[in-house]
């Protein structure tokens, strides 16, 4: 009970400090997954394409390798690159969510039905025209579920980033491991499971109103 | 049972042996698991043995707490321990003490009187946090001591960063309680907050103007950083002495003249120079020891 109590004297004391945190947060975990959204859908589209299609398989191994590098890692590895502050978080978060983003994309185009790909192409349509009113609208459930998944563990990744001085939510984490302090640990740690929650929510809602009609479950 | 008889019998040979062994050795040095507590420990080991003595070498026993429990135990017999740490774990005290001398005399005291613990002669240094700069930057500002940022900073706000560790930022005796009793404030979107190990390169890359240390950390001499004076004695303090028992010393008398002489030479340059040959030049403890108590006269090269 004294606990919540602490913690409730700490927010209403420190509350400017801990809004800059969330904010901070929220530009990390923001900016890197709209990045990441943009060149991983990409990069998924294009290794689905006739001529690329090679390069799938490759492509997917690396990013499964990707996926299995601890977070903790990839924000270590910005380091020697890019010293400390914002853009080393920043771009450790994008490298580590490119991964799940990218693979859905690719699963998600692949995974549609041959058969209306083949009667598209004999109902005369472009490669350009299937992509744009075929693969990508089936695909798009499949797609913003990457997304998704990416953003909250975007979030997660974000509380590493103070390490590396990128600010965020995890400086309070940080200050509540290194002293003990349960306080300092649970402002921080609360808002963050809170944050992740609400994204998965969110972009729930959202993926029912883009998938297209006749798509919706 | 005359076989378990005689099975014991051997056990307690074999025990009675090794205990022999151990008690081989007059002095058993110990000492805390960080490169200058080594650093510190191989210096009391190289004197002692220079004066005939036979030592036991205990250096990078544990940490804190295990040296401590070995030195009142009888395990060792002497190890390096800070004023500060002793007064608030190992005393109890609840509030530190920013005055050097007066922490030292108090330690002394205390320890002695409750425990029968000897503090000899305490180093120069003095082991603590510190707000770093750049060699050439505080110098351009003319900046030397913590009064001198302060106003620099009251002067010109906002226009200096800060990197500190996590701990520093909520600590009574970290950030808050420097910038409550030097008045001034680096404002929070100026503080970036990183993990404690990287303060150093933080601000030698030139991320930030000001950083939060530790006093005798070899990187502030390898990076050209400089310690700002702390004028109005904030920080809790941290100076290094040897500590042993009453009953050793009753046994040994001699080995207070034999080690007192070490810890006042060495001032906190000094020590990181030390610091430095070890954690950044990778040179053994040892050698970097002997040859500092050779350049400072203690041992004949």
């Amino acid at each position: 009970m004294e606990l919540w109590v602490d913690l409730w004297k700490y927010v209403v004391e420190r509350y400017p400090e801990m809004l800059g945190m969330l904010w901070r947060h929220l530009e990390l975990v923001g900016l890197a997954t709209l990045a990441a959204a943009f060149v991983g859908i990409g990069l998924g589209i294009l290794i689905t394409r006739r001529r690329l299609r090679w390069l799938g398989p490759p492509v997917m191994a690396i990013c499964n390798i990707g996926q299995t590098v601890p977070s903790l890692a990839v924000v270590a590895i910005m380091l020697p690159i890019l010293v400390i502050g914002f853009l080393p978080g920043f771009f450790a978060i994008f490298i580590y969510i490119l991964l799940p983003i990218a693979r859905n994309t690719y699963v998600g185009i692949r995974g549609v039905d041959p058969g209306l790909m083949e009667a598209a192409r004999g109902m005369g349509m472009s490669a350009g025209q299937i992509l744009v009113r075929l693969e990508i609208p089936l695909a798009t459930y499949v797609i913003l579920a990457g997304v998704r998944t990416a953003m909250v563990i975007a979030v997660g990744v974000a509380t590493l980033a103070t390490f590396i001085g990128a600010g965020g939510l995890g400086d309070l984490i940080d200050r509540g491991i290194s002293l003990v302090n349960t306080t300092y640990l649970l402002a921080g740690a609360i808002p963050a499971a809170l944050l992740a929650i609400a994204i998965e929510l969110g972009l729930g809602r959202l993926e029912r109103v883009i998938t297209p009609k006749g798509l919706r479950v | 049972m005359r076989k378990i008889g005689l099975l014991m019998l051997a056990f307690m040979l074999v025990a009675m042996f090794m205990v022999s062994c151990g008690g081989g050795a007059d002095v058993t040095v110990g000492s805390k698991e960080f490169t200058e507590q080594i650093i510190l420990g191989k210096m009391m080991k190289l004197v002692l043995e220079d004066n005939g003595l036979t030592v036991d070498d205990k250096t990078g026993l544990g940490g804190t707490m295990i040296c401590r429990e070995a030195l009142l135990s009888g395990d060792i017999d002497v190890y390096m321990e800070y004023t500060g740490t002793a007064l608030l774990v190992h005393l109890g005290h609840e509030d530190p003490i920013t005055d050097s001398q007066l922490c030292y005399e108090t330690v002394r005291a205390e320890d002695l009187s409750e425990n029968g613990i000897v503090w000899l002669q305490p180093s120069l240094f003095d082991n603590t946090y510190t707000l770093m700069m750049r060699e050439a930057e505080a110098e351009s500002l003319g900046l030397d001591s913590i009064s001198d940022l302060a106003a620099y900073i009251n002067a010109n706000p906002g226009e200096l960063t800060f990197a500190s560790g996590a701990e520093f930022q909520e600590r009574p005796d970290g950030l808050p309680g420097v910038e409550a009793t030097y008045g001034f404030e680096f404002g929070g979107a100026n503080v970036v907050q990183m993990d404690v190990g990287l303060t150093y390169s933080a601000l030698y890359e030139g991320e930030v103007d000001v950083a939060m240390g530790f006093a005798t950390d070899g990187r502030i001499a390898g990076f050209d950083l400089v310690n700002l004076q702390d004028d109005l004695q904030f920080f809790p303090v941290y100076n290094v002495a040897p500590t042993l028992p009453q009953s050793f010393l009753d046994e040994y008398p001699d080995v207070e003249d034999i080690l007192d002489g070490i810890a006042p030479l060495l001032d906190s340059v000094t020590m990181q120079g030390l610091n430095y040959e070890v954690d950044i030049e990778h040179r053994d403890a040892d050698d970097v020891a002997r040859e500092w108590l050779v350049s400072a006269g203690l041992l004949e090269e």
